[in-house]
């Protein structure tokens, strides 16, 4: 059995639009292991989310897929099978939606269905991937919903959306996307929307549910403190690209590329008030239609090296086993020693 | 916070805001929604005073309701006008209120809507000083010029719209109006909530620059509490439109007094994967305002409730100075503080 549940290769997923190319995603490889978290860190608009919808195959136009590799270990465990060669409208790709990869998003509300109770939403996703009676797939619902440790789960299947709260709706949102045991859970920013109460419910339970259904997740946010929670493995992008890649603990411990500890850097970190100011980050994240030249950080970096950081592209290298970076910094004739 | 500090700048005393609930095909009033029920707090020149709790509980309510953008349901809003002296807000009439403005102004979580897109940055922030005909003309011009300097922003930006900017900009052009009257005070209702964490911290840089440089005093409303405890001297703690807990921030975020104060502190994600948490198990969700719990709100989610708590609303009670709880059991439970979970 392959070891990888989920393998990505230099994706290249691309905006064409009227102001031109947009490269949400450009270049990102990265590895989710069988039952493994991966955390996909990065401020708004550096493509976490075209990240996961790509591995849906979910990007439509004016966006395409336009180079890399997605394999999946999930069906074919030894193989894999590609998923940027499967038509996005095919029975196969519907199959793997839902049953084998399920999503779930910040606004539960966008995806929920106002019209329909949450029973009928829940069992629909059931009855599509399930060979199951109506009262089967209704009795999987309620189970689904007590494992997402909705209140009073029996009245609650038979409510309409907008009567939950938004904690209930993401559990609501939850029990969909494991109604199926699927292998892969793609979160994207669940929790953002949520009170911090709320919040630290929702995180819990999906640490729980990991643990006893042996899913694996790829965890999408901005938050330092979710991510340090939720992930075992994490990768850092910055405009469309990866810049770091390593285990949690020493992502924490050591970070290594500029922009990832100029982040950990900026926020208040809560039981350590200091007094006087933060270290921000200098500027703003650049639009996706003029990155900079160079390595795309280079314009806000405190460690900048002239004649290097914007003229050559950093590559992402290994520097110690398991914590990639991409940055000059860590290259022999680039960084320290050759500049 | 201490009774004897220097003068206050704003002092809310049993302030209420209720809205009524209708039924029926007649529309009868069948009972009211107590968004805000009897809060009270002072803020001293030159200081924060944070507002923490779960989505709508009553934060922007208060905030409203203390500008009078809300008509009070009942108490008082006694604020310190550098021209006026002391003003009762909750009862001043109209010109009052339009004198004490300049010196009271708000910034909003989400800069995109309270901005009026077909106006230029210089009708924006100039707006406030046309109103109170306090510049025109080149004046005008030279006075905007310096308020996006304070802001940082470039003077050349000022005939630009305000979709040219990011949401970061566009929070710097609100905070840069409600400079425009150099106000005494500023309610910053959630004003980094929408933004990137890199731009979050410039804005709570920008927020405490301008602090020092223009003796600002603000009431920061904010969910997250790491922001919250990094920019406020005091803390206020709502659930449920009342103040559960009061106290200079250090005590709040290390000795809290309130079980809701520790549920809070316990749920915090923290930014450091070695700490294994222990956190205190708050079960469901906010009760609706429109029903709540008898006797203490808390008491359905609360781990220490007790028989009483379900018949007697425990009073707001001082337990050394400056730092006050509403729990029967304030002074007996020891909770559990920020870095002890
Ligand atoms: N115009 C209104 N009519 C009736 N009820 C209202 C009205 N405005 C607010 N409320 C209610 O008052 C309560 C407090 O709302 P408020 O907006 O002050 O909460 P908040 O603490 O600012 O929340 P958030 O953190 O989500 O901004 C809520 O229960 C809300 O539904
Ligand atoms: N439908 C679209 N058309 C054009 N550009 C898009 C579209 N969807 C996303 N983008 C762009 O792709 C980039 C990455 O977006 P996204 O993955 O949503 O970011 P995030 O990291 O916040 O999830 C952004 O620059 C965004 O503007
Ligand atoms: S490559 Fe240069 S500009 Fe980019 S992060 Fe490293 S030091 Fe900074
Ligand atoms: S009064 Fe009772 S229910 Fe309320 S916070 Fe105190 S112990 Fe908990
Ligand atoms: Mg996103
Ligand atoms: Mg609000």
């Amino acid at each position: 059995m392959h070891p990888n549940l989920l393998e990505i290769t230099d994706l290249k997923t691309h905006f064409f639009t009227e102001g031109g190319v947009v490269p949400a995603v450009d270049g990102v490889s990265l590895q989710i292991r069988r039952g493994g978290a991966l955390g996909l860190l990065g401020e708004s608009g550096c493509g976490k989310s075209v990240t996961g919808f790509s591995i849906l195959r979910l990007v439509r136009p004016p966006g395409e897929i336009v180079g890399g590799a997605i394999r999946y270990y999930g069906r074919d465990t030894i193989n894999g099978e590609e998923l940027t060669a499967l038509d996005a409208r095919s029975e196969e790709l519907r199959q793997l939606r839902g049953a084998e990869i399920a999503m779930i998003f910040q606004e539960p509300m966008t995806s929920l269905d106002p019209l329909f109770s949450v029973g009928d939403q829940i069992m629909e996703a059931i009855l599509y991937h399930q060979d199951v009676s109506k009262a089967e797939a209704r009795k999987i619902a309620l189970e689904m919903l007590d494992k997402a440790r909705m209140p009073q789960p029996a009245q609650v299947i038979n409510q309409y959306p907008h009567q939950l709260s938004g904690g209930m709706r993401q559990r609501v949102m939850i029990a969909m996307a494991l109604s199926c045991e699927p292998q892969l859970l793609i979160a994207d920013e669940p929790t953002t929307a949520l009170d911090v109460t709320t919040e630290a419910q929702i995180l819990e339970l999906m640490r729980e549910l990991q643990d006893e259904l042996g899913m694996a997740i790829l965890f999408i946010t901005h938050d330092l403190g979710v991510i340090a929670e939720m992930a075992e493995e994490v990768a850092v992008m910055y405009l469309g690209k990866v810049v770091e890649r390593s285990d949690i603990q020493s992502l924490f411990a050591e970070p290594q590329h500029p922009y990832t500890r100029a982040l950990m850097q900026s926020i208040p970190k809560v039981g350590q008030k200091a007094p006087g100011r933060l270290e921000a980050i200098r500027g703003m994240v650049p639009s996706q239609r003029s990155i900079p030249s160079g390595c795309p950080f280079h314009p806000r970096c405190a460690s900048f090296i002239a004649d290097v950081c914007d003229v050559k592209t950093p590559r992402l290298r290994e520097i110690k086993p398991g914590h990639s970076v991409s940055c000059f910094l860590y290259e022999d004739g680039g960084g320290i020693n050759g500049a | 916070m201490a009774p004897d500090a220097a003068k206050a700048v704003l002092e809310v005393q049993n302030l209420k805001k209720y809205y009524p609930l209708s039924a029926g095909l007649l529309r009868r009033e069948v009972g009211y929604v107590k968004a805000v029920d009897d809060i009270s707090f002072t803020i001293p020149p030159r200081k924060t005073l944070g507002l923490v709790g779960e989505s709508g509980c009553g934060k922007t309510t208060a905030a409203h309701t203390i500008m009078r953008g809300r008509e009070p349901t009942g108490g008082t809003v006694i604020f310190h006008d550098r021209q006026l002296g002391a003003v009762d807000l909750a009862k001043a009439d109209k010109d009052t209120l339009f004198q004490v403005r300049r010196n009271m102004q708000m910034i909003f979580q989400d800069p995109q809507s309270s901005l009026n897109p077909r106006m230029t940055l210089l009708d924006i922030i100039g707006e406030p000083l046309i109103i109170y005909k306090i510049a025109k003309g080149a004046e005008l011009v030279d006075r905007v010029a310096l308020l996006l300097q304070h802001v940082g922003l470039r003077p050349e930006y000022m005939r630009r719209f305000p979709h040219a900017f990011s949401g970061g900009q566009r929070q710097r052009i609100g905070i840069a109006r409600a400079l425009a009257l150099n106000p005494q005070f500023i309610i910053a209702d959630e004003p980094t909530s929408a933004l990137d964490v890199s731009i979050q911290a410039q804005t709570l840089n920008l927020l405490q620059d301008l602090q020092d440089e223009f003796s600002l005093s603000y009431l920061f409303i904010a969910h997250d509490l790491s922001v919250v405890e990094h920019i406020s001297d005091f803390v206020a703690v709502m659930y449920v439109g009342k103040i559960v807990e009061r106290a200079d921030t250090e005590r709040l975020y290390h000795r809290p007094k309130h079980p809701y104060t520790e549920a809070l502190l316990s749920s915090i994600p923290r930014p450091d994967p070695a700490i294994q948490k222990r956190r205190v198990p708050i079960r469901g969700e906010l009760p609706n305002p429109a029903n709540p719990p008898t006797g203490c709100y808390f008491h359905p989610r609360c781990p220490y409730a007790e028989a009483i708590c379900a018949e007697e609303e425990p009073p707001l009670e001082e337990i050394v100075p400056g730092h006050v709880a509403a729990c029967h059991f304030a002074d007996r439970l020891s909770l559990r503080g920020v870095n002890d979970f």
